[in-house]
């Protein structure tokens, strides 16, 4: 992709604009940016894996579940302070990174789609079933330790996470081995056939792609103070991501002249997703996720 | 003992009910339709508005329930599939969103919380020792009497053979004089009228909720795979392999682990062997 100064000033001021959220907005409209952040952190999450790759995954949640649900488990079942749990949640994401990858290595298309849906909706039945003890079944987890207080400090917080996984994003999809994982979704014959071990490639993009949803998923678990199995192994979160990608115009499939821009993506399904939310589909939202029972996540970011 | 015989019977024909409306789209145009959960929602809303909310006769709360999923069968190959045509990975997403769409639209019409659909036809039967009702029983009746029917449709009329051709090779069926467009169209709609149909019986077995169709989704794209693409026995062998496994787990195991060991099955089997059991060879 050329780089333009012009796209830089863009950036820049996008930053600042974000930067300057909570002086212009109210503190209502400030929970629903920090949630557009934390999608477009899992946005990113899923791009790498499935965009790129071409690796469609209806599993996403799974990563981020075992993220939070790792966090939540460590901070208040053993008293692990949440600079070590955090960390932790990371490292275990990427094991559940791996299980993704097996199938993806024998399996592809629909199949695939398929196999990460299935993994989804056992995580949703496994979870309150195995250990009630740690994770509280479907009740979920709640009282998790905060880690900023305020809107304000949580915004803050979302955005320099969002800002320092895209900028790391796009870092990493600038070097070669970005645009051999863009080639495996192209044709992975041919990246086979010219030398490269898409097995190895493949593994890079799941365990990074796997690290990025579970360091969003642990904030994000504790961000909203509380975890439920139907809050996040949910096929409605997998919808937002997916969505989020999409309007985001960063999936091959929709238009490659857009796919080159990880910074148009990221600065799109973030402000687009927030206008989203704001307009015609925010009623639609608030009103699904209002009457909605068992949904205590979204519940307590209203 | 036997009570895990002939539960595993009646849910096993309501799997293949489900999964055989899939089977067929699946078959034709290779396309992982999720939005059938659609079919299954609406099919059983349908059923409960018009024989529960408005209080019409049975047959015509089924009917209306049949006729709107095909309707929105059709619907979706002419404004989904077709202009997306051939490009898997959009249709999939496509009808992913499609399903959640009418999810979100089922929450704002009759609300978030499950209702209990009245009983087809009330009553129990004790079946060789094991407590029956009606219902169920009445569901699974119906369940083969449409399997059958479909398979002597398949196999007997020119347009069930059609069907099989275009779902083998869509050049050659249309140079043999068949006009594949139509032929996807009314798959497309008695894929969409079957579902409806078992999610009647579904929800009559179950409950009905916005949240009801995933599970069933996910089990019948299984049975269809794992049975087999295109074969009609080989959907109707899983479904009974699946139905079993879950009314044993239920009896001897845990009601909570239902679900997971099926999920299992389906990962590992996709895994092992995407190809499926009883499917014909891929190319």
């Amino acid at each position: 992709m050329d780089l333009r100064p012009h796209h830089f000033i863009l950036w820049g001021l996008f930053i600042a604009a974000m930067l300057l959220m909570p002086e212009l907005v109210s503190k209502g409209t400030l929970r629903t940016m920090i949630f557009a952040c934390y999608l477009a952190m899992f946005a990113i999450s899923w791009d790498i894996l499935s965009g790129r790759t071409g690796y469609i995954s209806f599993g996403h949640p799974f990563l981020i579940g075992i993220g939070a649900y790792t966090t939540a488990i460590l901070t208040r079942r053993y008293g692990f302070p949440v600079e070590a749990s955090i960390p932790i949640a990371v490292v275990v994401t990427m094991f559940g990174g791996l299980i993704v990858l097996l199938p993806a290595l024998r399996i592809k298309g629909s199949y695939f789609a398929l196999v990460t849906l299935a993994v989804m909706e056992l995580m949703l039945q496994l979870i309150p079933v195995v250990r009630p003890d740690l994770t509280a079944g479907t009740r979920g987890i709640s009282r998790l330790p905060a880690l900023t207080r305020g809107a304000e400090d949580g915004y803050y917080l979302a955005v320099g996470l969002m800002l320092a996984i895209a900028l790391f994003a796009w870092l990493l999809m600038r070097t070669r081995l970005g645009t051999a994982l863009w080639a495996i979704g192209m044709n992975e014959e041919s990246v086979r056939g010219s030398g490269l071990s898409t097995t190895r490639l493949k593994s890079f993009a799941f365990l990074v792609s796997a690290a990025i949803a579970g360091l969003a998923g642990a904030f994000y678990a504790h961000h909203l103070g509380a975890v439920t199995p139907r809050s996040i192994f949910d096929v409605n979160l997998l919808f937002q991501i997916i969505v989020a990608c999409l309007l985001g115009g960063q999936a091959p499939f929709l238009d490659p002249s857009l796919a080159h821009s990880s910074w148009c993506f990221c600065w799109r399904t973030c402000v687009r997703q927030s206008a989203l939310r704001w307009s015609s589909y925010g009623h639609f939202w608030s009103q699904f996720s209002l009457r909605s029972r068992d949904r205590a996540g979204s519940l307590s970011m209203r | 003992m036997m009570q895990i015989i002939v539960q595993g019977l009646l849910l096993s024909g309501l799997y293949a009910l489900i999964a055989m409306g899939f089977m067929l789209i699946f078959s034709i145009g290779r396309t992982l339709n999720l939005a059938y959960g659609a079919y299954i929602m609406v099919g059983g809303y349908m059923y409960f508005w018009l024989s529960q909310q408005l209080g019409m006769p049975q047959v015509i709360g089924f009917l209306g329930a049949v006729s709107v999923g095909a309707l929105i069968g059709l619907l979706k190959h002419r404004l989904i599939v077709k202009p997306l045509k051939g490009d898997a990975v959009a249709v999939e997403i496509a009808t992913l969103i499609l399903a959640l769409i009418t999810q979100f639209a089922l929450v704002l019409i009759f609300g978030d919380a499950s209702k209990i659909l009245l009983p087809l036809i009330p009553g129990v039967v004790t079946v060789a020792g094991a407590q029956v009702t009606y219902n169920i029983l009445a569901a699974t009746v119906m369940s083969w009497i449409i399997i059958l029917a479909l398979y002597a449709f398949v196999r007997g009329t020119h347009t069930g053979r059609a069907m099989q051709a275009v779902s083998m090779d869509e050049k050659g069926a249309a140079i043999s004089g068949i006009d594949p467009d139509r032929i996807n169209m009314i798959t497309w709609g008695i894929s969409g009228a079957l579902g409806a149909a078992g999610g009647v019986f579904f929800a009559s077995y179950t409950q009905l909720s916005p949240q009801m169709w995933l599970a069933p989704v996910i089990i019948s794209v299984a049975i269809v795979i794992v049975g087999g693409i295109g074969s009609i026995i080989g959907t109707l062998i899983v479904a009974h392999i699946i139905g079993f496994l879950e009314i044993t787990v239920v009896a001897v195991l845990a009601p909570e682990l239902r679900g997971v060991l099926t999920m299992v099955l389906i990962i590992g089997v996709l895994i092992m062997r995407p190809q499926g059991l009883f499917g014909r060879e891929e190319h």
